[in-house]
């Protein structure tokens, strides 16, 4: 409970000091109400444990909508887009070539920073919902990230990333849903994600934007922490902690193992 | 259903199927009193089990297996001590070689490529000559000739090598450099392939070595615990490619399969034994060699980059 209210505490803040903000702008448009809409939102899991019957995790991200404007469900004022994304690591990608007719790994490209996972959620498709540059901006979007390597117009590049891309979709790390987040009333949201089973272990951050009118009215950050845990995090600790002890670990599982069926099926 | 995370290998298997893969090829080792690395190794790899960690989590279950074997050969007083340790000696240098190279090869992300390629070299090369070495015998026995015996007490250039030592228990003076040769290959194939080497040395063993059948299979099998378990043991310390979780239905489908093809094994005839077995090798040959030469689904593959 107290963690919550911690977490709660800059979004309080966040919400005293907006007000301001928008008055300032407010005069640069016509005698529009100055816009006072928040988001709030959270995640239904803070800490996910990679146990030994980890198949997968689903999270739901829920929020609401404060002050808000629209009086019907259907009015479509507002839109939601929530970006999960997973930590940061460097990657290698490599491209079979015929050679001798066999095919073998040839060029490689490394990629220093690929987030591990990346899920985009929004109410609407999102390019319906801000234009590039906005979306760009906040980094919303596969075609948006430069993954820590310059990209030229060079179609070997292009092909690279393009490949990289579809892989990590394949294996669900990288999702993108024009329909994930659903709106439930006139205020309230919830997106469901899926974590698939080879997810990167790490510190994830969620932040939700709301938008209005093309531009990010509002947004709403929270973080979950995905952890191996149980025998699964004692057995990967040892494996890199302690890998000499491991591998006699495995040693000595096996000659136990092979001296109990020797001496269960023996026959003198 | 009985999904069981790999915390090494970061993906989800069906605990049953391994058990079913480990029982399966413990089945046939136990049958042609093989180790069954060479099955058990391009079978993990065919199910999704990255190369490096298929192969030292295969030497891992061969420990198993050979414990199992050794025992019931040490019984009947099939090992020779002495050749064992000279082939051991060889074995630790083969097997550090092979960790290394191993390690080289997958920072440049060839391992895979060059696991597949010795395999298909060496099960090829092998099962041929098996092959056609069961049908010629096969062929004689129809005919009514006796399978020829080994031609003992003849000297070869072997007995011109220097280092001489006394095997009493396979009746042997010969050099140790031949036992020692003949051991690192051994070591290099096991650090390299997850095998145990059975199938080089216990040929090179009786053509070579004029060693006698009986002896030469009970001293392999006991000197491949030892070689697998120092495999095992480096590639967990220096590749991180040992996943115990993996190991562990391996280990126990392997032990209980082996008893039961131990004894559906003396029911074949031995030359029926060796052209079924050479089948096999060609069989898992050729399955490798077709995931070479045909074109893949996706030519792109990621990695994480290594050392991170």
């Amino acid at each position: 409970m107290r963690s919550t209210v911690l977490q709660l505490a800059p979004l309080v803040l966040a919400l005293a000091c907006t007000p301001a903000l928008a008055k300032k702008k407010a005069p640069a448009k016509e005698d529009e109400p100055p816009s006072q809409e928040q988001v709030q939102s959270d995640i239904s899991t803070r800490q996910i444990s990679i146990q030994s019957n980890f198949t997968g995790a689903e999270i739901l991200i829920f929020g609401s909508i404060d002050f808000s404007d629209s009086r019907t469900p259907s009015e479509g004022t507002y839109d939601v887009i929530a970006v999960v994304r997973g930590p940061n690591d460097p990657i290698v990608l490599r491209k079979k070539e015929r050679v001798a007719g066999i095919w073998v790994n040839g060029p490689s490209k490394t990629y220093d920073n690929v987030p591990g996972f990346y899920a985009v959620l929004s109410s609407r498709p999102v390019r319906a919902i801000a234009s590039n540059e906005t979306l760009k901006g906040l980094g919303i979007g596969l075609s948006d990230l430069d993954f820590g390597r310059h990209i030229s117009d060079n179609p070997e590049e292009q092909a690279f990333r393009s490949a990289m891309i579809r892989l990590k979709e394949q294996k669900k790390l990288f999702q993108e849903n024009d329909d994930g987040v659903k709106f439930i009333g006139r205020s309230l949201f919830r997106a469901n994600v899926l974590l698939p089973v080879n997810v990167p272990t790490g510190r994830y951050t969620v932040d939700v934007y709301l938008f209005r009118d093309g531009t990010a009215a509002s947004k709403s950050q929270g973080s979950l922490e995905v952890t191996k845990a149980g025998l699964e995090a004692v057995i990967y600790s040892l494996a890199f902690k302690h890998s000499f002890i491991y591998g006699l670990l495995g040693v000595f599982i096996a000659v136990t193992m092979g001296l109990a069926g020797w001496y269960a099926f023996r026959r003198d | 259903m009985f999904q069981i995370y790999l915390p090494i290998a970061e993906i989800s298997v069906n605990l049953v199927v391994m058990l079913g893969l480990g029982a399966a090829v413990g089945f046939l080792s136990g049958m042609f009193g093989v180790g069954g690395g060479f099955l058990l190794t391009p079978l993990l790899m065919l199910s999704g089990i990255p190369p490096a960690i298929a192969v030292a989590t295969g030497a891992n279950q061969i420990v198993a297996s050979s414990v199992s074997g050794t025992m019931a050969h040490w019984r009947r007083g099939n090992v020779d001590l002495r050749m064992g340790v000279v082939l051991i000696a060889g074995g630790v240098v083969g097997a550090l070689v092979g960790v290394f190279l191993l390690k080289i090869l997958r920072e440049a992300g060839q391992a895979g490529l060059m696991i597949s390629l010795t395999y298909v070299c060496f099960l090829g090369v092998i099962g041929a000559l098996m092959l056609w070495e069961s049908v010629n015998a096969m062929l004689r026995a129809r005919a009514g000739k006796a399978v020829s015996a080994r031609r003992s007490g003849q000297h070869n250039w072997i007995h011109g090598l220097p280092f001489k030592m006394r095997f009493p228990t396979s009746r042997l003076y010969i050099s140790t450099i031949p036992p020692l040769v003949i051991g690192s290959v051994v070591g290099l194939l096991a650090a390299f392939l997850g095998v145990g080497g059975g199938f080089i040395m216990v040929p090179a063993m009786i053509y070579l070595l004029r060693m006698q059948t009986n002896i030469v299979i009970g001293t392999a099998i006991f000197q491949i615990i030892f070689v697998t378990a120092i495999v095992t043991v480096l590639h967990a310390t220096f590749n991180y490619t040992l996943d115990i979780v993996l190991a562990f239905p391996l280990v126990i489908g392997g032990v209980i399969g082996g008893q039961f093809g131990v004894r559906a094994g003396q029911k074949l005839r031995a030359e029926q034994l060796r052209a079924l077995l050479a089948l096999m090798v060609l069989g898992v040959a050729i399955r490798v060699l077709i995931d070479l030469v045909v074109r893949p689904s996706d030519l792109y593959s990621i990695v994480p980059l290594a050392g991170s």
